[in-house]
C-alpha cells in the first residue's frame, strides 16, 4: 500500500482547488444533487473549473461542455501510455483502470515506474489501485465540503501551490535526455505564452509544440532515434 | 447568476463525466488487442514531459487567469528551490513539496519585508 502512503502529501494541495471548484459548481446554477455529483462522475479540476466558468459566462451549454473536455483531452496520453499496462486485463477492469487516470495518479506512477525498473506489472497496478483509493474519495470529499460550506481554507496558505511542487519533482526524474528536456521547456513556455487561447487550447499547443521541440532536438542530435540516459539536469523552466 | 433547471444540470454534467471517461478509455480500449504502434509510444515520451511542465508553468506563472510578471517572483524562487531539491533527492515528492512550500512562504514574508 505504498500508494495510500505515498499520495497522502499532495491530498491538502487539493484543498483549495477542490473548494473553489464547489462553490463555483454551486455558484454557476447547477442544482445541488448534480454539483455534488460532478467530481464523482468527471472527476477532473480543471474541466470543472472550466464548465462552470463557461455556464456562469452564459455561453451555450454545449460550449461549456465542449470546452471542458477539450481540457482533458491531455488524459487520452495517459491512456495511451496506460493501453499496454492495461491489456491483459478483463473490459471491465480495463474500463476501471481508465475511469481514474488523472495527473496526479499518473505521475506518480511514471515516478514509480522509474525508481523501481524490475517491479511488476501487478505491482504497478496495485500501486495506481492504492493512488486511487486515496486521491478519488479525497477530491470528491473537498469538492462537497465547497459546494456545502464554502471556502473554508484561506487562499494565503498557498497550498494549491504543492501541485506544481510535486511535478517539479516528478520532471526532475523523468526528463533524461535532451530531447525530453526540449519538449518539457518547449512545454512549460508555450502553456503561459498561449495561456490565452480561447477554449483552453494553449494546453493542447503546449503538448504539441513539446513534441515537435523534441522531436527537432532528437534529429539534430542522432540521426537516429534515442532516449538515452544521459544526464540532463533541467534547466529552471519554471522562469522566463 | 443564471440557474440552470434539473435537467439541464444533469445533463451537462453527465456529458462531460461520460466525454472525459471515453477520452480516458479511448487508447486503452484502441490497444486492448493490438501493439501500439513504434511511432506513438515514442510521441508518447516526448508529450508527456510537455504536459508535465505546462502543468508546472501554469502553477507557477498563471495567477487569478493570467500571466503574473515579476510579481510572482517568489513563486519561482520557491520552484527553482523545489527542482534543486527534487535533482539532489533523486525526485522524492514529499521533500520535495516541503522545501518548496517552506520556500514559498519564507520568499512571500521577503516580498512583504521589501514592499
Amino acid at each position: 500500500m505504498d500508494g495510500v502512503r505515498e499520495t497522502l502529501i499532495i491530498v491538502p494541495s487539493y484543498l483549495p482547488f477542490a473548494l473553489v471548484c464547489g462553490v463555483a459548481a454551486v455558484n454557476a446554477g447547477l442544482v445541488l444533487p448534480s454539483a455534488l455529483a460532478l467530481p464523482a462522475l468527471v472527476y477532473g479540476g480543471s474541466s470543472q473549473a472550466v464548465l462552470t466558468q463557461f455556464l456562469q459566462s452564459a455561453s451555450s451549454l454545449w460550449v461549456a461542455v465542449l470546452s471542458g473536455l477539450v481540457v482533458n483531452l491531455r488524459m487520452a496520453v495517459y491512456s495511451a501510455a496506460m493501453a499496454p499496462r492495461l491489456r491483459h486485463l478483463s473490459l471491465s477492469r480495463r474500463m476501471l483502470g481508465a475511469a481514474f487516470l488523472v495527473d496526479n495518479a499518473f505521475a506518480f506512477m511514471e515516478q514509480r515506474r522509474l525508481a523501481k525498473p524490475d517491479e511488476s506489472n501487478d505491482h504497478l497496478l496495485a500501486y495506481y489501485a492504492g493512488l486511487t483509493c486515496v486521491l478519488w474519495p479525497a477530491w470528491i470529499a473537498f469538492c462537497i465540503a465547497g459546494s456545502l460550506l464554502g471556502s473554508v481554507i484561506p487562499t494565503n496558505w498557498q497550498l494549491d501551490f504543492a501541485i506544481p511542487l510535486a511535478f517539479i519533482a516528478t520532471l526532475s526524474t523523468t526528463v533524461r535526455s535532451m530531447p525530453l528536456l526540449a519538449a518539457a521547456v518547449a512545454g512549460g513556455v508555450a502553456c503561459v505564452a498561449l495561456f490565452a487561447l480561447p477554449l483552453k487550447l494553449g494546453m493542447i499547443a503546449a503538448c504539441l509544440l513539446g513534441l515537435l521541440a523534441g522531436l527537432i532536438v532528437e534529429k539534430l542530435m542522432h540521426p537516429v532515434k534515442s532516449i538515452s540516459a544521459e544526464a540532463s539536469p533541467a534547466q529552471p523552466k519554471e522562469q522566463r | 447568476m443564471n440557474s440552470l433547471s434539473t435537467w439541464e444540470s444533469w445533463a451537462v454534467v453527465l456529458a462531460l463525466g461520460l466525454g472525459t471517461f471515453l477520452i480516458r478509455y479511448s487508447f486503452i480500449g484502441l490497444f486492448a488487442n493490438r501493439d501500439m504502434p513504434a511511432w506513438l509510444s515514442h510521441g508518447l515520451k516526448l508529450i508527456v514531459p510537455a504536459i508535465f511542465a505546462a502543468i508546472v508553468a501554469s502553477g507557477v506563472a498563471i495567477s487569478n487567469g493570467q500571466f503574473g510578471g515579476w510579481a510572482l517572483w517568489p513563486k519561482y524562487g520557491a520552484a527553482t528551490i523545489a527542482l534543486a531539491v527534487a535533482l539532489r533527492f533523486k525526485g522524492n515528492i514529499l521533500i520535495t513539496v516541503i522545501s518548496g512550500m517552506v520556500a514559498l512562504h519564507s520568499l512571500l514574508a521577503l516580498q512583504r519585508w521589501l514592499g
